[in-house]
């Protein structure tokens, strides 16, 4: 009785639930987006997919907004910071969304660039963040410190990674059959990470400090 | 929403977290305490609230016995000896902006009805006055938004549509209950057949009465033992009544809050969909819940200041947080073996009942509080000025004119 009274699942609870299920939506565009890209999957078969699973991520986004401002109505100040918090990384999450379909307007504009000498390191570069992704939603959940930051250190060396490649598709020092697609690419995957970096940065970063970013790597 | 935005386009880089000097290492982040179950459920609270619902019934015993024993006419506090309807109408609306509860104000009336100190015919405006008094919170509330005009036409439209649809049903109801007394007759009627036990003839001694008449019998030994007598120690017996009626109200709002706070919660995210039948249960469960309209309603400002609730969803929860209240006097008289006691109580019921069933069913009716609501917000949002002459009209000047003129 005292259960069904105290009505189980916590607002909270629920809400990283929906979360967690924004994330798990993310991973699925970008897989879909990427393979499209990268693996020669005919942009048509996944379209309709990948549209679809972005309007539920941006639904979600909506979703879990109203339910954060109930919660802080009902609660008043006790879950304040995580409030706030997930009113960021919820723009975070539904940004990754974005960033697939960016990925996918590529794959629809430049169908042979799957066959590029640029698409090998592409690739594995894919498969990286995809296997990041997938960590995000667990290491929210457990909120394991110092999982989080080797994550964290991960992707920094994987945005640095991007920006080097970028810079040398820009100075033509990297053979590439589409090398405007190849550093968009490079980009947008650099963009998903950089969010996802964020997102499981909140697990040891206060309030203030996220979305903080300083170029310059000796200052942090 | 942002959709395919080209690479320039894009947002700033959304950065890359520092390493050592954003927090230290081990520290815990702005998500910490997500994931931990909250301490506020506690099966200990369910048993203070039944024993806070005990206390709460032997304040009205206490009070009712304390009447009694003070005499007829005796009894010249807030709420008594006043007969005239529209006096006792904004008695109970001054009584309620005073207590800044319509629970404590309908109470009080229960007991003195059961006192016979306060006839029932007399009750009955001082119940519909509560009605309108305990709009004043949430109306306070809204007044917190003031600073952004469209958030404050939200909410403020969102707690004045309580106070529009209070004050026509009181305009409506309470002519037509002095021309024809339909709700005192169904109230007594209603009383009469749940006090009564029907084919048997056989007369029900209630447990929960017998419990709270021991209970208030001790409190007024201890009072005695105090070496108080005659009318100071029925003085003082009115005195511990209120004070334990505003306390009992007060935990047991606290205290059930803590323990519903995610079925409110669910109710509340369920409701913000919902129209119609669907709001108006889930305000009535949550009022009934907390034992507080004005809870549930302060609850709905903030929501419709940040848009998330539409004041056409909020009004069903606002037109079921006034039947949820009823709740109180309901339990109040069970304290009482009086049936006139039971019969006030279900006057607030019916009152409600009835004002819904005049205005909900017809769109154009329905419409009109809604419409009177964002109007007032309007001009409020004009001119600040409007709140302050708002707020001091219709919850203190007219019902302190009011009383003088009529008493």
């Amino acid at each position: 009785m005292f259960e069904w009274l105290h009505g189980g699942k916590s607002g909270i609870a629920h809400i990283f639930q929906q979360f967690g299920q924004m994330l798990e939506d993310g991973r699925h565009t970008f897989d879909a987006a990427s393979n499209a890209l990268l693996g020669g999957t005919d942009p048509r078969v996944v379209r309709d997919d990948l549209y679809a699973t972005d309007r539920r991520i941006n639904e979600l986004e909506q979703r879990i907004r109203r339910e954060v401002a109930v919660h802080a109505t009902v609660k008043g100040g006790a879950d304040i910071t995580v409030c706030l918090t997930l009113m960021s990384l919820v723009k975070d999450a539904e940004r990754i969304g974005d960033y697939a379909k960016n990925i996918f307007d590529l794959a629809t504009d430049c169908p042979a660039f799957h066959e590029g000498p640029e698409a090998a390191d592409l690739v594995d570069l894919k498969n990286r963040t995809s296997r990041l992704l997938a960590k995000v939603r667990n290491l929210c959940e457990s909120q394991d410190i110092e999982q989080s930051r080797s994550f964290v250190e991960e992707v920094d060396d994987m945005l640095s990674e991007c920006d080097k490649r970028v810079s040398a598709l820009t100075k033509g020092e990297l053979e590439a059959s589409h090398p405007v697609a190849a550093a968009l690419l490079y980009r947008y995957i650099k963009r998903v990470l950089a969010h996802q970096m964020n997102i499981v940065s909140s697990v040891f970063m206060p309030l203030d400090k996220l979305d903080y970013f300083d170029e310059d790597k000796e200052s942090r | 929403m942002q959709l395919e935005k080209p690479p320039h386009m894009t947002d700033a880089d959304p950065g890359r977290p520092e390493k050592r000097g954003g927090a230290d290492r081990g520290a815990r982040g702005a998500l910490a305490g997500a994931n931990e179950k909250p301490t506020s459920a506690n099966p200990l609270r369910l048993i203070l609230v039944f024993a806070l619902l005990y206390a709460f019934l032997v304040s009205i015993k206490l009070m009712e016995t304390a009447f009694k024993g003070m005499g007829s006419g005796s009894a010249d506090g807030l709420l008594a000896g006043v007969t005239n309807p529209f006096a006792g109408l904004t008695l109970g609306i001054l009584t309620t902006v005073l207590v800044q509860s319509s629970s404590v104000t309908t109470s009080m009336i229960v007991a003195l009805v059961a006192s016979g100190e306060v006839t029932f015919g007399a009750a009955v405006p001082m119940v519909m006055g509560a009605n309108i008094g305990t709009t004043v919170t949430n109306t306070v509330v809204s007044i917190a938004a003031a600073r952004r005009s469209s958030q404050f036409y939200r909410a403020f439209s969102c707690a004045t549509v309580h106070d529009v649809f209070n004050i026509i049903i009181v305009a409506v109801l309470l002519p037509l209950e002095l021309l024809t007394g339909f709700l005192s007759k169904s109230a007594l009627w209603l009383s009469d057949i749940l006090a009564s036990t029907g084919s048997s003839g056989v007369q029900y001694k209630s447990p929960i009465k017998a419990s709270v008449k021991a209970g208030g019998k001790q409190v007024q030994e201890l009072l005695e033992a105090t070496g108080l007598e005659g009318t100071w120690l029925h003085v003082m017996e009115v005195v511990v009544g209120l004070a334990l009626i505003f306390v009992c109200l007060r935990w047991i709002t606290v205290h059930m809050k803590a323990l519903l706070i995610n079925r409110i919660e669910h109710s509340l995210n369920r409701a913000l969909a919902r129209s119609g039948l669907i709001g108006m249960a889930i305000g009535a469960l949550i009022t009934v819940s907390v034992q507080s309209s004005s809870i549930t309603t302060s609850l709905l400002v903030p929501m419709c200041a940040a848009g998330i609730l539409t004041l056409d969803n909020a009004y069903p929860l606002t037109l079921g947080a006034n039947v949820g209240t009823t709740v109180t006097a309901l339990l109040a008289s069970m304290a009482s073996d009086n049936p006139l006691a039971l019969a006030i109580a279900l006057v607030h019921l019916l009152f409600n009942v009835s004002g819904i069933m005049l205005l909900y069913p017809v769109p154009s009716l329905r419409a009109i509080p809604i419409r009177g609501a964002r109007l007032i917000a309007l001009l409020a949002v004009r001119n600040k000025l409007w709140i302050i002459a708002y707020v001091g009209v219709v919850f203190v000047v007219v019902p302190l004119l009011g009383f003088i003129l009529f008493k």
